[in-house]
Parts: C-alpha cells; structure tokens; sequence
C-alpha cells in the first residue's frame, strides 16, 4: 500500500502557502516579479516610444517601431510590448492575495500583510493606467486568492478598479506599513504615499477628462461610486504627497546632486524608494550575469538601457597618423557610459534642444546622458590594447580617454563638416577644425548616432583592467520610483487646484507648485562633478534655476520639468496620458535618418488617436480565454 | 543435416529429444547425430528460427529446413507474460529478428528498427554520437503525456534507455500495436509495447563463440546552407547596410566557418560473446565496446557493455535462470553548439596580421569567439574546455519457476528485477575560455542522477490440451516502484585549472552554487489474468483483464481495470480451403481493448509552486509564487482500440503479408493547460479531451527469386497511414487557440499565419491593397493569407491581424519503408530504405527561431533566394525591413516545409566466406561493407537546402528563440547528419 503514497520532497506544492515560511517567500515574489517589468528592455520601450522623448533608431523592429505611430505599422495585440505587465501582474496579484487571505490565519504581522497590500494595488495602478479596467475577480470571487483553473474573464470599469482595489490596499498600506524599510529597497509608508497619491491624481485626471478621452470598459457618465469630485482626489493626492515629503525623516532624501541621483556607485540611495533589484550574485539575479544570451535571460534581466544605446563599438580612430588604418578605438565595455548597443530607440532632437535646452547651469542634460565617448582601447585585445596613441579627427592625436566623439551641446560655428556616407569615423560623424574628436551637433542627432543614456547605464565591480561583461543583463537595481517625485505629485494637484500649504522641515517651502518645483530645479543647479567632461565641478546654480522657472506654473512646465528630471526612466507615456497632453507633446518630432552620414533633421508627425490612450489586451490573453468571438471582441479596447 | 532456407547448414542448432534431457548440436556441416526412441519426437531450434518438431517415426534420416522466422507463420513470438506461435496471435504483433536488425548497422535498436515495422514510425530527435529516436506506435494519442512506447527486456518492464541495449545481444524485438495485446501492459499499454529479447543459450549446444565488428568513417551528410561570403556581403548590401562591416570583416573575405569545424566521425563497434549449453541448463556471456566520434571535435560516445544470462533445471520441476545487462557509456563535448559557428559571418578574416588565429572577432556587431577544429582540440588537450557524462546502468532480473506437480500444465513463477541507472555530468570552462571577454572566470559544475527501480511479478500459468483444444490461462500479481533523484552544483573561478570539475569545493564559497535538487517516486500494483483458448488450429481466442493502481493518481482514484479480447479464424486451415492452391495461409484477426498510458506527471494531482530568487541589496531571499494549481481528480489518458488484421501467405509461402486497421480512441487527453493570464496561474495540469488515431498498415514480405541459378532476392515493404485527430475539448468548445488545439486536426497542429507569397511588385502592392492590409509595410514582404471582408469596391475592411492565423496540421500522409536482400553464390546485397509522404517539417533554421534567417545580415544568413527590386519572384521577403523582433515579420511562415522524402538508410555488401574459402569449416566468417545515409530522394527541403530531411532536435531544442513544444520535431542546429562508410565482419566457431 505504501507505494502507492505520494510525498514529493523536492518541489513546493501549494500548500506552503499555509505556512509562515511560505508567506515570507510569497511576499519576497512580490519583489522579484518587479524584474519581469521594469529594466525588461521591450516594456521600456511601450513607456517611451512615441512620446516626446524617444522614437524608433536604426536596429528597431516592429515592436519599435508601431510604437512610435509614425506610419510604421499599427500597434496591434500581437505587436504591443505592454502585454508584459499583463503577463506579470496577475500572477502577482494572486500571490498577494493568497498572502493576504493565509496570513491572516497564520497570524502574519500586518506590516508584512501590508507590503502585499501595497503589490497589490500597484499592480492595479499599472493595469488600470495601462489597459482601463480590469479584472477584480480572478476566479475564486473579487480580490480573492484564485484557486480556480478559469478560462473566462470579465473586465470591471476603472472606478471599479480604483475604488475597490487601489484605494483600500494601498490606504491599508500607508497605515500598516512601516517608516524605515524590513529590508533593503522594502516598501514603507512614504512609498505607499507616493503610489496611493499618484493614483489619487490620475483617478482625478480621469474623472475631470479634460480632453475627453474615452475609457473602456464604457461607463455611462465618469462619476465616482463614492460621490466625490476630481477636486477632491486632486486634494487627497496633495495631502499625501506633501505628507510623503514632510514625514519622510531619515529613510529619504534628495541626493546632494542630480548626478549622485543616478551614479552607479551611488545605487540603492536615499531619495529612490523603490526599484527592481539586480546582483552580481547570478543565483538571485534572475539572469545569466556573464552572457545576455542565456536561456531566459531576458524575462528578469534589466537591459532596458541597451535599447537607447547606439552603436558607438563602429566608432573608429586611425593606427597611423599618415594613412587612416581603422582600429576600433571605443569598445563595449561593462562602464555607465557605454555598455550594449542595441540600437532600437533614440532621443528626438527636440529632447536634446527643447526639453534640455539649459545645459549650463541645468546638470541634467549632464546626468542623464552619455555625450561624450572615450577612448578605452587599451583595455581590449591586442594588437589594438598595446598602441599608446591613436589618431582621430583631423589625424590628431589621441590617448585613451580622450574624447573620440562629442555630441556638442550646440550648433557650433562654423559648422561641422559631415562626410557623405560612413566617413573615417565610420559612422558618419562629423570634424571641426583643430578637434581631435568626431563631433555631431544637435541638429545632427540622427536614428544612427546619438547620445547614449547614462543614468540607466551598465556598472559591474569585476571589470578589472578590461572591458568586462557588457553583454550580459545589467546588475544594477531598476529605478521604479524616487522621492522627488512626491514634489511633482504634489505641484500637479497643486495646478489642478489643491488647497495648497506650506511645507516645513528639510524641504521648507510655501506649497505652492512653483515652490515644490523649484525645490528640484535647485537641486539641478547643483554641480559636484562634470560627468561628459569627466572633471570635478562644483559649482552652485540654484539661484539662476529658480530664477529661470515661471511665475506661473502650469500643467505643460510641470511635464517639460518631469522630462528633465525622468528623461528615459519610463514614466513619460504614462504622463502624458494621465494629462491627457500626449498629442499636445508628442505629434511631431524631428530626427536625422537611419544612414550613416545623414545629418538632415525631418520633422515626423504621428497620429496618434484617442484610443491609443489605452494599449491593446495582449493577443495572448485573447487567444487562452474560453469565450465566443463576439466575447472576445468586447474584451478588445476599442480599435484594437 | 539441417539447413536453412538458402540450403545452406545452420551451425550450433540444437536438437533434443522432446521431453527429455538428451540433445546435441550441429557441426559445421549442419550435421548432427542423436540417441532418440523410434516413437519420439526431435525438437530442433536455432537462434533466428522457429523451433521445429519433428516425428521420429522410426526413420534414421532426419534432414531438416529452418525457415526464417519473420517471413513465417510459424515463427513463435513474444507476447509479454510467454510466447505464442504467430499463427495462433490473435492481437497485432509485429516481429523481427536480430539478425534482420542487424542489417543496419547502429548502436542501438531505435535506429535499426527505422521504416522496418508498419505503423511504428521512428524519428531522429538529435544527431550527436550516441542519441536514441523517438519511437511512435500508430502516431501519437497524448499532448503533454509520453507517447514513448512501453518498452520490456527480457520480460521486466525497461526504465532505462534504449540505447543501453546492445543491438548485438539481442535475439528479437517484438512490438505489440493494438489494445487487445497491450492490455496485459494495463496502464502503460498506450502507447504500444516493444519486447526485446536477448539471446540465450540453449539446452544441449556446444559452446561457440561470436565475434562482430565493424568500424567506419562518418562523414557530413550536407553543410548547414550558410551563406559564402560573397552571398553574404550581397545580403548586407541589400539590407541597406543595417549591419555594417566590423574591423574584422571585409567584402573580399570567404571563411567557411563549417570547413573550418567539422572533422570526419569515426564509428567502432565490438562485441564478442559466448553461448553453450549443458544437459540440464545453459548460458550466455557477451562483451560489447561502441566507440563514435562524432563530427564536432571532441564530441564522442563510448559505450561498453556485459551481458549475461544462466537457465538452469534443477530435477523435474524447478528452474532458475538470470539475466544481466549492464553498460557503462561516456559522452563526451556536448557542450559544443553549432549556433555561434553558423551565425559567424563569411566576411570575417580570422587571422590577426601576424598570422595568429584571432581568439575572438566581431561578426557585425556581435563580438564572438572563434572556435575551430584546431582551437578546440587545443583546449581539449589542455583540458580547459569540457563536458562529460558517465552513464552506468544495470538491469538484472532472476527467476525461479516450479511446475506443480500433480497438476500437468500448471506451473508458477516469481519474477524479481532490480535496476540502477546512474548518471554523472561534469563541465569544465577555463578562465577566459569560449568568451568574448578574456579575463572571465573559470566555471565548472557537477550533476548526477540515480535512478532505482525493482519489480516482484507472481505468475501463475497453466497450459493444456484437451484433444483439438488448447487453453493457457495466466495470472499475474505485481508491483514496482521507481525512485529518481538527483543533485547538481556549479561554481565559478577554480583556484586551480587542473582540478577541472573534480574540486568545486576549491572555490571561495561564495562562487559555489547548490542547486535545484530533484526527487521523485512512483509506485504500481496489478493485477492481471489471461485466458488464450485454441480449438484446431482454426478458432483463436484470447481475453485479459488487468487492474493497475497508481502512486500519480490521487486517493480515490488510483485504480483502474483495462480488459481487452481478441479472436482469430485461421481460414487456410477450413477444409474448404484446401483445393484453393496458391493461398497457403490467410487468418482473420480481431481485437478490441482498453489500455491507458501513465501521463500524469508525478506530484501533478498536488499543484506546484515556483520559485523565484531575490536580492534586496546584498541579501538575498527566495520567492515562491503559485504557478500550477492542485487538480485531485486527474486520471489517465484512456485508450479504446480496435483492430482488425488479416494475415496471409500465398504461392507456398513466398508471398506473405500483413493487413491491418485500426481505430483508437483517447480520451482524458491530459495537458498543461495555459491560463490566461488574469486567472493569475500559468498552468493546471487538466483531462481536456478527446484525440483519434486510425490508420491502415500494410506489410508485405517475398521471395521473389529463390535459388534461380544461385541467385535468391527477397523483399520487404510497408507502408501505413496514421490519422490523427482532435475529436473533443472538455469544456464543450472547438478551438482553443492558446494551446494550439482544434477539434478535427491533428494534435500536433500549428496556428500561424499562412504565406501566400510575397507583396512582390509595386503594382501587386497598389492592386492589393497592401496600405489597408499591412499598414507600414514595404514592397517585397511577405504576403500571408487575409480572411477578412471586402467593401462594394473590393476594398478590405480591415488590416490583417490575427483573425487572419490558420490551422496547419503536420502529420504525413503515409509513411513506410522497404528491404530488400540480392544472393548469389555468397554474396548478398541488401538495401534498406524508408519513406515519407506529406506533412509539416519545420526547419528552425529557416525560420524566426533560430536567427539564421534574420535577413538583415547582423549575423550569417541561410542562403535563400530574397527578394530584391531586380528579383521580385523570390520565395524570401526583402532583406532589412519589416523586422519583427529581429526577424522579418511573419518569419515563422518560412519555416514549414513538405516532409516527404525517400531515403535509402543502408546499402549493404556482404560476402560469406564459408560458401568457397571456409567451405565445410567450423568456422564461419561474413565480411561486409556498409554505407549508410547514401541519397535522399523526392525530399522539397532536401532539394532547397541540400540537407537529411529528417528531423534532428525536439521542438524546443537547437534554436534561438523557443516557441514550439518539445513534442514536434525539428531541424535546428544539431550536430549535423552524416553519411557513414563502414566495414564490418561476424565471425563464429
């Protein structure tokens, strides 16, 4: 009889969920499925694609280039990346509420019932913002623990969504969490603060519906089931964030300087509040930490940075000061500065003349961006590694470190002269008189070649004397959300008319949206180190910032700040489509073509409709539903 | 004097006295002299033929012809649980012997039974020295089940690998096809039962001694179709440029990366054994070595193997007998994959200015490290680069047997196996070893597997006749249980090269990973009765009832009862028959059953949980989330079989055959079945549906010229038709397009878009309406099937999206194969060959999968015909543009091929010696020469891409990008097919 008896003792069954272990490792998969989402290079690109921040680059395929609603194709349920948040929440949301329902019984401490309230409603925040609303019940009943093999689903509207959902959990989680995280990048009050008064404000947005933007599933008339107005939550968004910012204590800061913000060796710092963490341990990494062609390595790796990342490997310097003798004189190399190119998205020239148009006293443009590539051939492998010199633009000298190509802040005179096709730099860049350097200018920021995105760059500790690992998934935490932007959250519920107060402590100012604001701009006016000039710097702008920054903020400042603040972090479609300023930003841009050599900006215009406010339900959830055609059709956002 | 059919002696066959213990065997001649009573009875047998009873009858000269056995009615086959004579079968059993599977010569009996049996269709699933072939009765019933057929050696239930089984030791391989014969298999009947038998000595034979050899070269049967370099810089520039050349690269350069890898294989076989007998028992030792070096260097397999066997009487009643079959086996470099080697570019020049092999290089952009056939024998003499694993398997089984004595007939038999597999993998990767970045560090890692298993069977037979009634009724009480576990560590950065794999605890512990440990156990208790009653030879019956109970199934639902009958009707033998002179033999067969195969995984019914490591900062935690639901109603997947056969000798037997058909029904079809994703759960492991498979399988055997003027031809042919299909889903519905399943096609069906061409001119672009179909899209890309509407003026409604995906079914029309063997005056000419007809192969390499076909020139291409302005009736889309993920949009529509081919395996040269240098000696010696894979014939992608069109990875294997399950087969960068010249000899005294 006994072998007929059934004791698996290498696998987890279900029921380990019944157990505090089991609840513990529940709530720690709440974290790790943050990988699957945010640093995933292909989601990355659904949040920026498109906007004013970035369109399709040379390398782009399909997934790029729909996105960027320039006639390149339509995006379709089978060509949208978003279906990767689609694909992830859900599992995570069951988990938390097996957590929540199990914990309970197990007498779990709410603290900890409360990080997977807080998951929970996150997850509902990115669908809701994502796709309208979504599904509450899962299978077992609304936000039950399913435990049902269902092959329907019904989607709720999004106040559903918002007020059953988002509300309670994260309100719960504002309450029960903590002020100083359980563990590193742990999730506490002041996070839940931010999340809860985001959702405050873009549940605001969507009620006012300035622009008149249809939601799905429909609602009869955009009332809220608790009767308040979009005044109200604008308010309860201000009085939150303002209550993130003034109870923040120990547990976060505004960094010294932008550049400490997103300097690698400053990772896991004060003012981020959450992030998808990476490790060069690659057991808990998630991913092949030497190769990035592993098996599954993309489904945890963060390598959204290799998507804006040109391919400045084609960069190339000469062996002889006579005769050009190509050798590649920039190499991949696992550095914040370089890293994988992958050659699929790129700044507009707009980000890099309008959005960032102060790159003296402003230190973003400075902390955001790779505008300059250095020399490193020496690390690489002989016979290149063992010539001291090199010679570059103009057959000057150069020696590793010097600068092989500068993207100029300005259209410089006289004007650079660009070769026909490739050129001796090999990709098109341009000369100027007495520069060692290949130089491109603004109005030469083409698909092909363009700045590089340092803030998100590769950094690794074992690089040694060489180039280290650059093709393998960064091993760098993925910011998911920073402390400065309970400011912004609270200077746009402020635009939208919030009751504003005046703040004390630290971040003493008078409340006002110019006051929060400038906050941040004077932060940016601070300088400690010249990152593209690779020298010390300090240097103390705040006053010309402020001074810089209109008496009258208002919703369009509010967005062009958020750009120079999150340039490329993946917030910037979300913005625009919780303002409703999508086509307002972003219905023309202008960029160089795809060959080598072509330095012509053309303006592009997108059309983007109204109903691309909301992504397409992936074609996967479409296709594993038990459902008739027609059901299937009304699952679909309109015009999908 | 006996002989066989070609009247030349049989040596060593063995006549003994029926009944008794007197026996002799035969000399060189075939000669044999023996004491007998006047009144007995002679039983003579061979290895290869049927045993022969023959009456005394007070007659001094008894000249005796042994017929071989396959082409004969007479033949006894394996039945499971016991034999029978073939005339009496009343099930569908198909046999061959060793011999006859020795005509191919290959280390293992997977490849040797290819095209050989209607109905058992063998397909390769890897090409690297050593691997095994999926073997498939009558087409597949499960989706996520095992459609492996049950295979029993020696009569215990076989957990190991095929190719742990000599081909050399083995006497027959009889395969049982329909319900009515599996159903003593029960619960794991399904799928088809094949029994390998192993020689044996017999009684009464004079020791002899067997010696066969061969070796040979194996060369590459095709180069992958890789762009040259010219090809290739065509492509670039016809991609725009999108890669441009690296430093590395230049348009004048022509590497061939093959040339510059593969080496010719080398293929060894050796197997001596020794088989006697005494009066009162008998025996049999074998030794077996199989070498195969593959054409990847370092890739090797090695495989030695012990064989042996004792039967012994003890006084009247008792018998004893065991079995032994172990075999250690080595495999060796496959951690060598072909994906860097093909993609590398042509243009790349990859010798540095002073001469030296560059170590890496950058094919566009992608930096890779250069591997050749010099570079990896260097690294494998330093031992800085491999991978091993030592296999050892044992497969022991004993008996003991008593035959009651005051009931005639009855006797009682206690089967006890014992098994244990063991399985140990170790790689090695030096510091900056195989990676682009040459201070990386050195990595290594161990895994092992132990697998045990015992089997206790309690067989209670009787057999009796009763005038023209013959009745055998056996009962079975039985129980097995199977445990697997198995651990593995990996480390990083060994302090010292040298140590290889064999230290990884010289690592700082903080570079030592323990990973996933796996265990699992399983457990079944039967029991099973049969009944076979004959009545003169002409009337047949056979009935079986089998109880299975399993650990997988939950409580409650464990057991399960399997019956199953089958009646046959030996027409010759009516004495209506008897004037009718050209037909010799015709029965009709009939048979219906139950059986089911054992598809739930172990631990299913429990649901799982997946885990998902974390760090916060630099501590690090694991997570677990829940990604398969409990499901304790699972039950096994339920097959329902009928089967009818005729079977039927004409022109004195010199004609004989085989028809059948067949129709089964599965239900309980088990799947993972994905969820969509808002049930918050990836999978739960469900009983989703209905599938049938029916088919019609001839076989046919004859003697076309036997001794014209010394000249004998014989041939074999088959061919047979499998109809697969869907029937039902669960919940009611047709389609389930997540999981690929649709009622009314084959379970291995694809949804995809269908290619109806390319958008091949402006004016087909304009006149088609591509701007409304395919927004965005370019001239030269591919076209695919629309399905949508049209408006008053022919306009589509809509753009194509994935209303527009269609069902494709894979499976071939028919398939079949063929045999046939020229004699003349000692030498024999014999060809086997094999044929297919219809159906889907996909060719990873061609398609989306395996970013060999990205026609954007980042990486070596397949040399395909693409579109360009100049050459717009091309079959490939326009290079560059369109791209979906770096592949051309709807790249995998230009993967599916037609499956027919016709390709002869074998072509064999023999010469028997004994019929002119050895004439009249003891010894007997036959040379042959032997080449295998010689042409492919009638193949489209053969044609296309001058490759074997048969199947060499599982439809998760050998690609770059997964996205087929493991159960279709595909062409993908496996070690690639070769084309084998051998030489071979038996020799025996």
């Amino acid at each position: 009889k006994k072998i007929l008896d059934e004791q698996p003792r290498a696998t987890f069954t279900p029921d380990y969920f019944q157990t505090s272990q089991g609840v513990q490792g529940g709530v720690t998969s709440l974290y790790a499925h943050l990988r699957t989402i945010y640093g995933q290079g292909y989601y990355y690109n659904t949040c920026e694609t498109g906007t004013d921040e970035a369109t399709y680059a040379q390398s782009a395929d399909e997934n790029f280039k729909v996105m960027d609603i320039s006639g390149q194709g339509n995006i379709t349920s089978s060509n949208s990346r978003a279906d990767v948040i689609w694909g992830s929440s859900y599992s995570d949301i069951n988990t938390a509420s097996g957590i929540i329902e199990n914990g309970g019984k197990l007498g779990v401490s709410n603290a900890l019932l409360a990080e997977a309230k807080f998951f929970r409603g996150f997850d509902y925040f990115l669908l809701v913002q994502t796709f309208g609303g979504v599904a509450l019940d899962l299978g077992s009943g609304e936000l039950k623990f399913n435990t049902s093999a269902v092959r329907t689903s019904k989607r709720n509207t999004v106040p559903e969504v918002y007020t059953k959902a988002i509300f309670p959990d994260l309100t719960a989680a504002v309450n029960d969490l903590p002020d100083a995280p359980r563990v590193v990048g742990g999730v506490t009050k002041t996070v839940a603060r931010l999340f809860l008064a985001k959702a405050y404000l873009t549940y605001g947005w969507w009620l006012e519906n300035p622009n008149n933007i249809p939601t799905y599933p429909a609602v009869a008339n955009r009332t809220d089931p608790a009767g308040k107005n979009p005044q109200y939550y604008y308010q309860q968004a201000y009085n939150l964030a303002v209550a993130g910012i003034t109870n923040a204590g120990t547990n976060y800061a505004l960094q010294p300087t932008y550049y400490d913000v997103n300097l690698a060796t400053n990772d896991r710092n004060k003012e981020i509040m959450l992030w998808a963490d990476h490790t060069e341990n690659s057991t808990y990494t998630g991913g092949n930490i030497y190769d990035g062609n592993g098996p599954n390595s993309l489904n945890q790796d963060n390598y959204a940075v290799w998507m804006m990342t040109f391919n400045y490997t084609n960069i190339r310097s000469s062996s002889s000061p006579t005769t050009w003798s190509a050798v590649s004189s920039v190499q991949r190399e696992a550095e914040q500065h370089l890293g994988r190119p992958y050659i699929r998205m790129c700044p507009t020239i707009g980000v890099v003349k309008n959005t960032f148009a102060d790159k003296t006293n402003d230190s973003r443009y400075d902390g955001t961006f790779t505008t300059v590539y250095r020399g490193n051939w020496q690390k690489g492998s002989a016979p290149v590694s063992t010539y001291s010199t090199l010679y570059n633009s103009n057959f000057l000298p150069v020696t590793p470190g010097s600068a092989i190509l500068t993207f100029l802040n300005d259209e410089p005179v006289p004007p650079i002269t660009y070769p026909s096709g490739a050129g001796n730099s090999n990709v098109g860049a341009g000369t100027l008189p007495g520069r060692a350097d290949w130089v491109v200018s603004p109005n030469g920021i083409s698909r092909l070649v363009y700045p590089g995105l340092w803030k998100l760059g590769t950094y690794r500790t074992d690089n040694g004397t060489g180039l280290g690992y650059p093709n393998a998934g960064l091993t760098r935490p993925f910011n998911i959300a920073k402390f400065s932007e309970l400011f912004f959250i609270a200077a746009e519920a402020a635009v939208k008319g919030a009751t504003t107060t005046a703040v004390t402590g630290t971040y003493a100012n008078d409340g006002t949206a110019r006051g929060l604001i400038n906050i941040i701009r004077a932060r940016a006016g601070k300088w400690r180190f010249d990152n593209n000039g690779n020298v010390a710097k300090i240097q103390d702008n705040s006053a010309a910032m402020i001074a810089a920054t209109p008496a009258t903020v208002d919703i369009d400042y509010i967005l062009a700040e958020r750009s120079r603040e999150y340039f490329g972090e993946g917030y910037r479609w979300y913005d625009l489509i919780r303002t409703q300023r999508w086509t307002a930003f972003a219905s023309t841009y202008q960029i160089c073509g795809s060959t080598a050599g072509d330095h012509t900006p053309v303006t592009v215009s997108r059309s983007i409709d109204s109903h691309h406010y909301l992504r397409p339900i992936p074609q996967g959830q479409i296709d594993a539903m038990q459902a008739s055609a027609d059901e299937k059709a009304a699952y679909q956002n309109p015009g999908y | 004097r006996i002989v066989d059919e070609k009247a030349q002696p049989v040596v060593g066959a063995s006549v003994v006295v029926k009944g008794t213990t007197t026996g002799t065997s035969t000399n060189a001649n075939g000669e044999y002299q023996i004491v007998a009573p006047v009144n007995g009875t002679l039983e003579v047998s061979s290895v290869g033929y049927p045993t022969k009873e023959i009456s005394i009858a007070n007659q001094a000269n008894h000249n005796v012809t042994l017929t071989a056995t396959s082409t004969d009615l007479e033949q006894v086959v394996v039945i499971g649980y016991g034999t029978q004579k073939k005339e009496a079968v009343t099930g569908s059993v198909a046999s061959i012997g060793g011999e006859k599977l020795r005509d191919v010569p290959t280390p293992n009996i997977s490849q040797a039974l290819q095209g050989r049996i209607a109905g058992v269709d063998i397909s390769q699933t890897s090409t690297r020295p050593g691997a095994t072939m999926q073997i498939r009765i009558r087409g597949d019933r499960s989706l996520t089940g095992s459609n492996d057929p049950l295979v029993v050696l020696d009569g215990i239930p076989f957990i190991g690998s095929i190719g742990d089984i000599n081909p050399n030791d083995i006497k027959s391989v009889d395969i049982l096809k329909d319900a009515s014969a599996t159903a003593i298999y029960g619960s794991r009947g399904a799928n088809g039962v094949i029994l390998v038998t192993t020689n044996r000595g017999q009684r009464g034979q004079k020791p002899r001694i067997s010696y066969n050899a061969y070796t040979g070269l194996q060369t590459l049967f095709a180069k992958y179709p890789m762009m040259n370099g010219p090809e290739f810089a065509a492509l670039r520039k016809a991609a725009n440029n999108l890669y441009p050349n690296s430093l590395d690269e230049s348009d004048n350069i022509n590497t061939d990366w093959q040339d510059l890898l593969f080496r010719n294989g080398l293929v060894t076989d050796h197997s001596v054994s020794m088989v006697g007998g005494s009066q009162q028992g008998s025996y049999t030792f074998g030794l077996g070595y199989y070498q195969n070096q593959g054409l990847i260097p370092s890739q090797k397999y090695t495989r030695y193997s012990i064989k042996g066997s004792v039967d012994q009487q003890v006084g009247d009643y008792f018998r004893f007998g065991f079995t032994s079959n172990s075999n250690y086996n080595l495999s060796e470099g496959n951690q060598i994959g072909l994906y860097g080697n093909l993609s590398s570019s042509p243009l790349i020049n990859l010798y540095n200015p002073n001469g030296v092999l560059k170590t890496t290089a950058f094919s566009g952009p992608d930096q890779a490290y250069v591997l050749t056939k010099d570079r990896i024998d260097s690294l494998n003499d330093a031992g800085t680069w491999l991978n091993q694993t030592r296999g050892f398997a044992t497969y022991n089984s004993l008996y003991g047997e008593v035959s009651v004595p005051w009931v005639k007939g009855l006797k009682y038999r206690l089967n006890v196996g014992g098994d244990f597999i063991q399985s140990n993998n170790g790689g090695f990767t030096g510091a900056g070893v195989v990676n682009t970045n040459p201070t990386a560090v050195s990595s290594a890692s161990i895994s092992n597997t132990q697998t045990y298993h015992w089997t206790i069977e309690n067989i209670l037979s009787y057999d009796r006749s009763f005038g023209k009634s013959n009745i055998s009724v056996l009962g079975l009480y039985s129980a097995e249980q199977t445990k697997v576990n198995g651990s593995s560590l990996s480390a990083t950065d060994i302090p010292n090269e040298a140590f290889q794999f064999y230290n990884l605890g010289s690592a700082l512990a903080t570079n030592v990973t323990v990973n996933q440990g796996t265990y699992q156990q399983s457990g079944l208790m039967s029991y099973m009765g049969r009944v076979i009653y004959s009545y003169d030879n002409r009337y047949f019956l056979t009935a079986i009832v089998r109880s299975d109970a399993s650990s997988r199934l939950a409580p409650g639902n464990k057991w399960h009862t399997y019956p199953a009958a089958s009646v046959g009707w030996n027409v010759a033998n009516e004495s209506f028959m008897k004037g009718i002179t050209p037909l010799n033999a015709l029965k009709l067969r009939a048979g219906f059953g139950q059986t089911s195969n054992q598809a739930v995984p172990v631990y299913s019914t429990l649901g799982a949980l997946s885990q998902r490591p974390y760090n916060f900062g630099s501590s690090y935690a694991i997570g677990y989330y829940v990604s398969q639901l409990p499901n304790p109603g699972l039950s096994w997947e339920y097959s329902k079989t009928l089967n009818l056969g005729i079977d039927f000798g004409l022109f004195r037997n010199r004609l004989t055959g085989t028809i059948e058909y067949y129709i089964t029904k599965t239900e309980g079809i088990l799947q993972s079945v994905s969820l969509p994703p808002t049930s918050g759960v990836g999978s739960v492991v469900q009983n989703v549906g209905k599938t049938q498979n029916k088919g019609i399988e001839l076989s046919l055997n004859g003697t076309i010229l036997n001794n014209v003027n010394g000249w004998t031809w014989e041939a074999g042919f088959n061919i047979y038709a499998n109809r697969n299909k869907l029937v039902a889903l669960a919940d009611g519905s047709q389609r389930d397009e997540g999981n690929s399943w649709f009622v009314g096609h084959n379970i291995n069906s694809i949804f995809d878009y269908k290619k109806i061409g390319l958008w091949s001119t402006a004016k087909d672009s304009a006149d088609n309406y591509m701007n409304i179909l395919e927004p965005g899209y370019k001239v030269g890309m591919i076209k695919v099937l629309y399905t949508g509407g049209y408006d008053a003026n022919g306009k589509p409604l809509r753009a194509i999206g994935t209303a527009d995906r269609q069902i494709i079914d894979v499976d071939p029309n028919f398939e079949g194969g063929f045999n046939t063997r020229v004699a003349y005056k000692g030498f024999d000419l014999s060809t086997v060959g094999v044929f297919k007809s219809g159906g889907i192969l996909i060719s990873t390499l061609y398609n989306s999968n395996g970013y060999l076909n990205l026609e954007t020139g980042r990486r070596n291409n397949v040399k395909i015909d693409y579109w360009t302005p100049e050459n717009t009736d091309a079959k490939y889309p326009r290079p560059g543009v369109n791209i979906s993920g770096d592949n051309p949009r709807y790249g995998t529509t230009l993967g599916y091929f037609s499956a027919s081919y016709l390709k002869i395996r074998t072509i064999t040269l023999g010469y028997d010696f004994n019929h002119s240098l050895l004439k009249g000696s003891n010894l007997r010696l036959r040379m042959y020469a032997t080449v295998q894979n010689p042409f492919v014939l009638f193949s489209p992608y053969h044609d296309e891409s001058g490759m074997d069109p048969e199947t060499n990875s599982y439809g998760n294997e050998n690609q770059a990008v997964t996205s087929y399950p493991r159960r279709f087969l595909t062409i993908g960068t496996n070690t690639p097919s070769t084309r084998n010249y051998i030489l071979g000899l038996n020799l025996s005294f």
